[in-house]
């Protein structure tokens, strides 16, 4: 039965990936549409009803572009970055729990790829690995401006990946485990606080870590206002100023795929996933990481780019002190049994 | 050799280690030589991670982890020192690093 | 041969690859990719002896924190002044590589000629599995048996931390701007440079160009022409001195 369940995982996992890659195509138009709206404007509405067809005119438009290798460049390094950054955004993905065991054609079908033991570090591991993409990028491109955007770039997702991480340990010491399936669970038992009974979710026991996860995230993900990496006044467009068509493409693509996975996870991690007040399933998590979606959405067109030193300032002198204190009190509450909710 | 035993994990950890060894004889660059220690003291967790798999211990594991992060430290303090080095000389050449022989 | 086999050697034989890569690599960025393949498949070599936690562990720091610190620093340092640009060593290398080898076809007679000896523990797949997985019975040996030594290493982190602040801190800008004014005098066509070939009798005799006086004071360049001496000394090249 082995291979039947190693069957299984690739189907949901080939389905899930295709999934995410239409999510991530309409994200791009999600995204123009609702900061047109913001901005007092209407947005691309030409292409089909709505403009619904945008995303793959402007895919098709992509692939049919020139693909151009600077002469400076480091030619290996400079072809194959892109692709290391596309390829880790969606592997994220594969940990996430998308509802409970399907039961179809007498075989026992679990709506995740894997469940892993790890699953937290492993999410983790893919955004420290997902680096490489940006700061090969940079440097293969041979360009000066390319250079300090990925250095830049390689500094902010270092240091924001450390609040990331450390934001979560209080999560993880509530639930006691690194497997998103059981932190699932821990969440799906009801929270009673007096008359209230309330979910179990994260997000109340941990507001303080939550916030600095929802920072971190947008930070990781290299997105206003901590889009410094492609800081247009001052450093053309980061590390891809050199990259065209659809070697562009894949860091576009990989950066809403990101977005997309980060909101999946936050969903997860602080808002019960999949649990719901009526009928859970798959469709609670949606309309969560819908909201994280727009969220990103609703920050970059409200706030100003960060200064690099008021960035760098933020993450190492507010938010990692932020997350040892709250890993210091949460480990206080559960050693007192006050955690024990 | 045909089941999967700490044999195989030495093998490599050999093979590992020395290669990296032999990086730290040959190269001229302080960044390289620097790597080349890394591979060395990863053919050492590869080792004791064979081991802690093979008798059912967890010690070879804990030692794993001690090494990384003993590694960790080392490359901070390393880099740290590259970073002076190159202000003060402007080169990362091995041997042209001699100042406190002289 | 079984599949595990089969699959822990084609591991095995990427991780040597780039290991191979890291020391043959004339850029040293092509250096650092060849160590991240190691590694990651040195972690996917973890996973084969059920050490998870390791692996990830693996992934984050060495592949996620040390090699892109490296890269970060390769970065800094001025790409023509790499050693390996400008020649290498050829006796240096044979003799590296006779040692290798030598090195690796006796310890690989030692390791196959001995098997393994020791008492097996108690952690069996099975007990691991009781304890409720690889990470939880790591954190209970880690936190009972290893108590000292885990705070030695979070001792040992702090200081690492404070040890690379102190090396990387920047100049202070006064020192900065005092290092900057008494870095050199250029004299430029000046009518006594031209006139005269032979230099004043205070003036010891010129070393690559530049003069420095027997009282310390600041060195002059002689040069006639702006473009005679376009070299700009470096920061640290003065102050070293």
């Amino acid at each position: 039965m082995e291979w039947q369940r190693l069957i299984v995982s690739y189907i949901v996992g080939f389905v899930l990936l295709n999934v995410l890659l239409g999510l991530m195509a309409y994200m791009t138009w999600f995204e123009r549409r609702v900061l047109a709206r913001m901005q007092h404007r209407v947005g691309p509405n030409r292409t089909g009803p709505f403009g619904l067809l945008q995303p793959i005119a402007d895919g098709i438009k992509l692939l049919a572009k020139e693909d151009i290798v600077p002469a400076n460049a480091d030619r290996l390094v400079f072809l194959v970055a892109p692709l290391l950054s596309f390829a880790l955004a969606p592997l994220g993905a594969a940990v996430i729990p998308f509802g409970d065991t399907l039961h179809l054609f007498g075989i026992d079908i679990p709506l995740l790829v894997a469940d892993i033991n790890v699953a937290v570090l492993y999410v983790l591991a893919l955004g420290s690995v997902g680096v490489y993409g940006i700061i090969l990028g940079g440097y293969a491109s041979g360009n000066r401006y390319s250079l300090l955007g990925a250095l830049r770039s390689t500094a902010q997702v270092i240091s924001y990946e450390l609040v990331l991480g450390l934001s979560l340990v209080g999560v993880l010491i509530l639930s006691g485990s690194l497997s998103l399936q059981d932190i699932l669970r821990e969440q799906q038992r009801s929270l009673v606080l007096g008359p209230l009974t309330l979910p179990n979710w994260y997000i109340l026991s941990q507001p303080l870590a939550f916030a600095l996860f929802l920072i971190a995230a947008v930070a990781e993900t290299n997105r206003a206002p901590f889009d410094l990496p492609e800081a247009e006044t001052e450093l053309v467009a980061g590390y891809f100023t050199e990259y065209s068509g659809f070697r562009f493409s894949f860091y576009f693509l990989a950066e809403y795929i990101n977005m997309i996975v980060v909101s999946l996870l936050a969903a997860t991690l602080f808002l019960g996933g999949i649990d719901g007040p009526i009928a859970d399933g798959v469709w609670w998590l949606a309309i969560k990481a819908l909201f994280f979606l727009f969220f990103y959405v609703w920050l970059r067109a409200t706030l100003p780019r960060f200064r690099y030193d008021q960035l760098m300032g933020l993450a190492w002198k507010v938010l990692l002190p932020l997350a040892l204190l709250n890993i210091a009190l949460t480990g206080l509450v559960r050693l007192w049994g006050i955690g024990a909710l | 050799m045909t089941e999967l035993s700490a044999t195989h994990f030495l093998l490599l950890s050999a093979a590992l280690f020395i290669i990296g060894m032999v990086g730290v004889l040959t190269r001229r660059n302080v960044l390289v030589i620097f790597m080349c220690i890394e591979l060395m003291l990863n053919a050492v967790n590869v080792s004791l991670i064979g081991f802690a798999w093979e008798l059912h211990q967890l010690t070879g594991q804990i030692f794993a982890l001690f090494v990384i992060a003993v590694a960790a430290a080392e490359a901070v303090v390393g880099l740290g020192i590259v970073m002076a080095l190159t202000r003060r000389t402007d080169t990362v050449d091995i041997d042209e690093l001699r100042q406190l022989r002289e | 041969m079984t599949v595990q086999v089969l699959v822990f050697w084609l591991l095995a034989l990427v991780a040597i690859l780039g290991a191979l890569g890291v020391v043959a690599a004339r850029n040293p960025i092509h250096s650092a990719i060849g160590l991240v393949l190691s590694f990651l498949n040195v972690a996917a070599i973890y996973l084969i002896a059920r050490a998870e936690f390791l692996a990830v562990v693996q992934v984050i720091v060495y592949a996620g924190a040390v090699i892109v610190l490296v890269v970060f620093v390769t970065m800094l340092v001025h790409p023509d002044d790499l050693p390996e640009f400008h020649g290498r060593r050829p006796l240096r290398i044979a003799t590296g590589l006779v040692l290798g080898l030598a090195l690796l076809a006796e310890v690989s007679a030692a390791i196959l000629a001995h098997g393994l000896r020791g008492t097996p523990g108690p952690w069996t797949d099975d007990t691991i599995a009781a304890v409720g997985g690889n990470t939880r019975a790591l954190g209970q040996v880690l936190y009972s048996d290893f108590m000292l030594a885990i705070q030695l290493t979070a001792l040992l982190l702090l200081a690492a931390t404070i040890g690379a602040i102190a090396l990387a801190r920047p100049e202070a800008v006064s020192e900065r701007l005092a290092a900057a004014r008494r870095v050199m005098t250029i004299s430029l066509a000046h009518p006594r440079g031209l006139d005269q070939p032979a230099l004043p009798a205070a003036l010891p005799e010129p070393q690559n160009g530049r003069v420095k006086e027997a009282g310390g004071g600041r060195p002059i360049v002689l040069a006639r022409t702006a473009d005679e001496f376009t070299e700009q000394p470096a920061w640290g090249e003065w102050r070293a001195r």
